[in-house]
């Protein structure tokens, strides 16, 4: 067989049924084999798209997400999706076809030197220059997407290769190699610091869920009773009705949870980083707490905050091992109170559409166990602050890159990994334009993707920041000039619906919800709503600046 | 203040790029490179001086985590400072 054949066999032996990609010249063979292959292709329409709609199916189903593009301008549209999942830590694999080996290195036409480009935003990269390497490298690209921290790897193939013949080889599945040899040496230290912790809190991000975690982290919760807060990926890691949960914490955080954080003596970070999202001014985060860290990754221990007690390897092993009764009655009815004291008011005055109302229906509205896939932006921050969701696999949002774009074939993906699911693409009409091509794949395919946009007609997060911080300079923030989103999605026999009053929203959602296929909501709002609370740069976490300020 | 790496890795065409890389990303300044491929061909033996005020070991614990990166030490000086 050939190597291209002999890929799709191996993805296969992989357990992939679902790839996204774009075909080209130096691609061709192996979308020759897929012409043959039981493995189902979608085609997207646009390589970025692809590789979002991949990362949206591995992101949503715990799977390795799978996408394909050609050398050159094919292989460059994937870069922006490979530094998200890096910082999103999103087991993807890339495969890109590259020009044959004899005219490698000579400018040839579609010729980018994609494993170069790929450097800095994957975890490896390969470069098969045999047909006998192809097999054990696709192997080790699997075992090191989904291993320790996962992440994406690229693995670039020429032509030649492609069309190379090979005798079908023996090959197995490698088993996920954990680089990190979990130690529970500092168990009974971790122990005593919770057990003697006036003011506990567990600080809960991506990395509990991404360890499968998730039981041992409500037991863990159940065992030593401490106030939680999570990062934009740990939301929905605790059980919706913990009473001691104060939500996401960090510039747009919750006030409870910011001001609770501040004031904790010890801080158990689970499967986070202290991003600066999160921590605001580093030097004045939590000014008075010790730190047990646990993480799979050594490079995030002690890369910003140092930690007194730090475990690496599988938080499934070391949530148990640490878990010590902790007697902080006066602190959690404190963080009862910060709660109650700070919650959310809906009571918008006016007729027109509240975005956080909108989205609290939607979230009401919604079937249990959807997928909310967002963009990046105002309405992103909006989602996190007022919907609820029951595991994190149903939040899927770009945090670390924060990608524009993202959400409309990010939807698409996770669809397609679970298509028992609602999922809901909720974007702003800056990020929706990103990516909007991508209504040509849910057409194609018939996907019945519900998609919200809120539309303030602006740059809506940019704007906020030229208001506060750039003397009110709009600058390049005005898209007053957006098209017609229905009439957009109605060419691509999407139907649709647009409101502007707040007496309309539940009405529009029961129609989009009833609707059996695709369906596109365009929610007017007013474009000075912003969004608060907003911890300022540089500022510590409880200088929150509040819509009254 | 300069630090010195003994780095074992495979030999891989794009190895030195990516330990490169990381060290330019990580706000690490090269001071020095040496490579030499080992006897059975199969790795390569780096030494990486670099120069930087901040703590060594963020770099240290990036580049160990590289796929291709076998072995990593800090000479001997450099393991007394962290331990002083």
């Amino acid at each position: 067989m050939k190597g291209a054949e002999l890929l799709l066999k191996v993805l296969q032996q992989h357990g992939v049924d679902t790839i996204f990609g774009y075909p080209g010249g130096a691609i061709m063979p192996i979308y020759d084999a897929i012409y043959a292959s039981p493995v189902k292709h979608y085609l997207c329409r646009h390589e970025q798209g692809g590789a979002f709609s991949a990362i949206g199916y591995a992101r949503s189903s715990g799977k390795v997400g799978v996408c394909l593009a050609t050398s050159g301008p094919g292989a460059t549209n994937l870069i922006t999706s490979l530094a998200d999942a890096m910082l999103d830590s999103v087991p993807l694999v890339a495969i890109t076809g590259q020009v044959s080996q004899a005219v490698m290195g000579t400018d040839a036409f579609q010729e980018i030197d994609v494993l170069g480009l790929s450097l800095s935003v994957t975890k490896h990269s390969f470069m098969v220059r045999s047909v006998d390497e192809l097999a054990s490298t696709l192997t080790d690209a699997f075992a090191i997407a989904r291993s320790g921290r996962p992440g994406p790897v690229l693995v670039d193939i020429p032509k030649d290769v492609q069309l190379a013949e090979i005798i079908v080889p023996e090959f197995a599945v490698k088993p996920v190699q954990k680089a990190i040899n979990t130690s529970l040496a500092q168990s009974a230290q971790a122990r005593q610091l919770i057990s003697n912790a006036q003011k506990p809190m567990a600080y809960i991000g991506g990395g509990v869920h991404m360890a499968g975690a998730m039981p041992q982290l409500q037991e863990f919760l159940a065992a030593c009773p401490m106030p939680s807060v999570t990062t934009l990926k740990g939301m929905g890691s605790v059980a919706k009705d913990n009473p001691y949960y104060l939500g996401m914490l960090g510039m747009h955080g919750t006030q409870a949870a910011n001001l609770a954080v501040q004031q904790c003596d010890l801080l158990v970070c689970l499967g986070a980083r202290f991003d600066d999202r999160v921590t605001g001014n580093l030097q004045k985060f939590a000014p008075n707490a010790k730190v047990i860290h646990v993480d799979i990754d050594p490079a995030e221990i002690n890369k910003v905050r140092f930690a007194q007690v730090s475990f690496l390897g599988d938080m499934r092993q070391i949530l148990p091992a640490i878990a010590s009764s902790t007697d902080c009655g006066d602190w959690l009815a404190h963080c009862s109170s910060l709660k109650q004291q700070h919650g959310w008011r809906y009571d918008h005055p006016g007729e027109r559409i509240y975005a956080p109302l909108m989205l609290k229906q939607l979230s009401e509205r919604m079937p249990d166990n959807s997928v909310v896939c967002c963009d990046v932006g105002q309405h992103q921050m909006w989602v996190a602050q007022h919907m609820r969701f029951s595991h994190p696999r149903n939040h899927l949002s770009s945090g670390g890159l924060g990608t524009m774009g993202f959400g409309l074939p990010a939807a698409i993906g996770a669809k397609l990994a679970r298509p028992q699911d609602t999922v809901i693409a909720v974007s702003g009409d800056g990020s929706f334009m990103m990516n909007v091509q991508e209504l040509g794949t849910i057409k194609r395919f018939r996907l019945p993707v519900k998609i919200v946009i809120v539309d303030n007609q602006r740059l809506g997060m940019v704007k906020q920041w030229q208001q506060l911080f750039f003397d009110e300079r709009y600058s390049e923030t005005d898209l007053s000039d957006n098209p017609d989103f229905v009439a957009l999605a109605a060419a691509f026999a999407i139907p649709g619906h647009c409101i502007t009053r707040k007496d309309e929203v539940e009405s529009a959602l029961e129609a989009m919800f009833t609707w059996p296929g695709p369906y596109l909501l365009h929610v007017r709002i007013d474009e000075k709503d912003n969004v608060w609370p907003l911890v300022p740069p540089g500022a510590a976490n409880e200088d929150m600046i509040m819509e009254s300020n | 203040m300069n630090h010195t790496l003994t780095i074992t890795t495979n030999n891989e065409a794009s190895v030195v790029e990516r330990l490169l890389q990381v060290t330019r990303y990580r706000g690490y300044q090269l001071a020095g490179l040496q490579l030499e491929p080992l006897t059975e061909c199969a790795g390569l033996s780096v030494t990486l001086t670099v120069c930087s005020d901040k703590p060594i070991h963020l770099l240290t614990s990036q580049l160990h985590k590289l796929y291709d990166v076998r072995d990593l030490q800090l000479v001997s000086a450099d393991i007394a400072a962290l331990r002083a």
